[in-house]
Parts: C-alpha cells; structure tokens; sequence
C-alpha cells in the first residue's frame, strides 16, 4: 500500500514470527507511512539493542530508499497474536453470507451510468434546442 | 547576501574545502565497512550513513565549483595530495576496530554540527541555505553515534574495555579538528562564517561531555595549540597518501568520463 515494489516484498513467514534475535538483541517490528494520514505499511523487521537503536536501524533501512513521513518500531513480543494451530480465527461452519463479496452491484451501477449520460444528453439538448 | 564578496572567496574555498575533504575522507573510510559492519541492521545504517556524508562532500564541492569554476568530482579526485584540507583525524586508518570506526565518528559529527551551525548563520544565502539542510541531517547522525558510545560504554567490560581504549587513543588526535584555514579570521569577522557564543573547541567539550559523563569514560582533551600545522595547511598524516590513492584509482583512470 504506497511502498515502493522493493518494500513491497515484505518478508514470508513460514512460521509464527519466530525468528531469534542474536545475543541479547531484540527483534522489533517496523511500520512506514509514506504521507500523512495514510495507514502505516508492515515492511519487516530489525534487531536492536534498545527502542532507541531499533528506530534508527529502521530509519536508515526502510525509511530511505522512498519519501515516507514517519516510522514506527514495536518490539515484536508486544504483538498479542493468535496460534495457527490452537486458537480459531475464521468460522468452521458455513457463513459465506458473511463475506464481504457477492454483492451484484455491476449491473445497478451500469443502469446508473446509462441513466445519468442520458440525463446530461436530455440537459443539453433542451438547452440547444430552446 | 546574495552574492559574495570577491575578497572572502579564496578564504571560504579553503573553508569550504576542509568540510567537503573532511567529509569525503570520512565517508570512504566508513564505507569500507559495507558487509564488514558488527550486526546486519548496522552495516547497512553505518553505510547509508556514509553516503550521506559522501553526499555533503558533493554539495560543497558543486558549490566549490560555483566560485571557483571547475567541476565537482574533479575537485574530489582529482587534486593534489597537498591541497586538501583535511584532518588527520577523520584520515586515521580504522583497521577494522569498530570502536575506533564509532569514537573517530562520535568526535567528528560533533565537531561537523558546530560547523555546519556556524554556516547556517553565514551571511552568504546560499551557503546559510545548504548548511541548514545538512546540519537536520548532521543530527541523524550525531545520534547514532552518540547511541552507540553509550550503548558500549554500557555493555560488557570487553565492549566498555575497547572503547575506552579507542577514546583514549583518539583525543589526542582531536585537536587536528580545530586548525583554522588560512583566512578564517576575515571570513569570521565579515560574517560569512559567524563565531559561536563560545570558542568552538570548548563547544565541541561540553557537546562530548554530555555524552561521556554519562557513561563514565575518561577522556582527557587538550586545546589545539595556537602554531599547529596540519592537514588544513595540505600537511597530512602518513595513513592519507595511501587513502587517497585508493580513493581516486578509478577516476584516475579515466578523468573525462561521464558517470
């Protein structure tokens, strides 16, 4: 969303953010926003010794190569998350209703197109013609 | 003040060509950390660090060539080894001592920031408005030195032993920092590079106490003497010619090439 297609490439996770830092570095995840009042964008992660260094490895690895106006850092044991294979997140049972698609709208908005070109059509010719 | 006086010119090149020599100087040397640096994250910190101060180099060295004519890379490559104005500071050779890399760093950002301050107050639009862009970046940099001596200093005894080490084995080489270009004092008293409310090297002490009082180092700092001779005199440390002939290799090679 906004981030340049090397920040696209956001890092795969085959397994639930497990990565170990090394020493006694911590793994802290970074957000970039690319204007004001857009959504920060996850781009991937740095290990840092503090809050303080964690921001500026950020800065200087995903706030460079694009304009972006803000970075965020957050050390990544602060992210509650759910289990892949404990906790349930989507339903078992059917609820397809549920899913935000299916909605036919294609054809009301073409009859509301038509309808609309065919109001400006009758406007002007009313107006050329009286 | 748009336009500069015929009269500062020779002095503020000379000026201008510590800042820009000292800078590139300092931008190779920390380059030559890229793949080397101690954590990944910071490898590519210290190296996009670098081309920043590689990028300062450039801009003073166009504007250089706004006053003198010529041409930027030719200014950076393609002088004598006696007309740049470096210091033997930022000319030390590292050898891959990472405390060494972040000491030599921490003194010279700081000193970098006074004078970056001192030229966003000149007189002269044009270098006030270039100074005031470098110096917002000069401060990212500050702080990334700044952390990593407090964060060492924290550390282990090995990591506080090796830079207490390197601080000790660097402040004498500080006060090659201070010698002042030929011409200064006229440059100073016309306003093109206004004095601080302190003397710089005081300046520059108490910016580094902040930091190292903190951590509990010892640093001893003397004042440059008064008829030092250095690097901004073209008189430079036995670590520069080899340097500087690496650095110029390739444009050597080819001098008229377009990049």
């Amino acid at each position: 969303m906004g981030l340049s297609k090397v920040r696209d490439n956001i890092p795969y996770y085959s397994d639930d953010l497990s990565t170990p830092a090394e020493g006694d570095l911590r793994t802290y995840e970074v957000f970039v926003q690319t204007e004001r009042g857009k959504p920060h964008t996850y781009c991937g992660s740095v290990d840092a010794a503090d809050d303080e260094m964690a921001l500026m490895f950020a800065r200087e690895h995903f706030g460079r190569d694009q304009e972006c106006v803000q970075v965020w850092v957050a050390p990544r044991d602060a992210v509650i998350r759910t289990d892949y294979d404990k906790d349930l997140v989507f339903r078992l049972t059917d609820q397809s209703y549920r899913f935000a698609k299916g909605y036919n709208v294609g054809m009301k908005w073409r009859e509301f197109r038509e309808q609309r070109d065919y109001d400006e059509y009758k406007k002007e010719d009313l107006r050329e013609h009286f | 003040m748009t336009d500069l006086a015929d009269a500062h010119k020779k002095p503020l090149v000379q000026l201008l060509f510590s800042i820009a020599d000292d800078k590139l100087v300092l931008g190779h040397r920390n380059a030559d950390w890229t793949g080397l640096g101690p954590i990944l994250e910071e490898d590519i910190a210290f190296s996009a660090l670098a081309q920043d101060d590689i990028a300062h180099a450039g801009a003073i060295y166009g504007l250089i060539a706004d006053i003198t004519g010529g041409d930027a890379d030719h200014l950076a490559y393609g002088r004598t080894a006696n007309t740049y104005r470096c210091c033997d500071l930022v000319e030390l050779n590292d050898e891959f001592d990472w405390a060494v890399a972040v000491v030599r760093q921490f003194f010279c950002d700081h000193f970098e920031h006074l004078r970056l301050r001192r030229l966003s107050r000149s007189n002269w639009t044009k270098l006030r408005q270039l100074a005031s862009r470098m110096l917002a970046e000069e401060n990212l940099a500050i702080g990334h030195a700044d952390q990593w001596i407090v964060r060492l200093a924290k550390s282990t005894s090995e990591a506080r032993g090796r830079i207490q080490h390197a601080v000790t084995k660097l402040a004498p080489l500080t006060p090659s920092l201070f010698e002042p270009t030929e011409g200064m004092a006229d440059l100073e008293a016309a306003g093109v590079y206004p004095p601080l409310e302190a003397p710089m090297f005081d300046a520059w002490e108490s910016m580094i106490a902040n930091v190292i009082d903190e951590t509990g180092l010892r640093a001893e700092f003397r004042a440059p003497a008064k008829d030092y001779v250095g690097g901004r005199h073209g008189k430079h440390s036995a670590d520069f010619a080899a340097m500087l002939s690496e650095m110029t290799e390739v444009y050597r090679e080819e001098p008229a090439a377009q990049w």
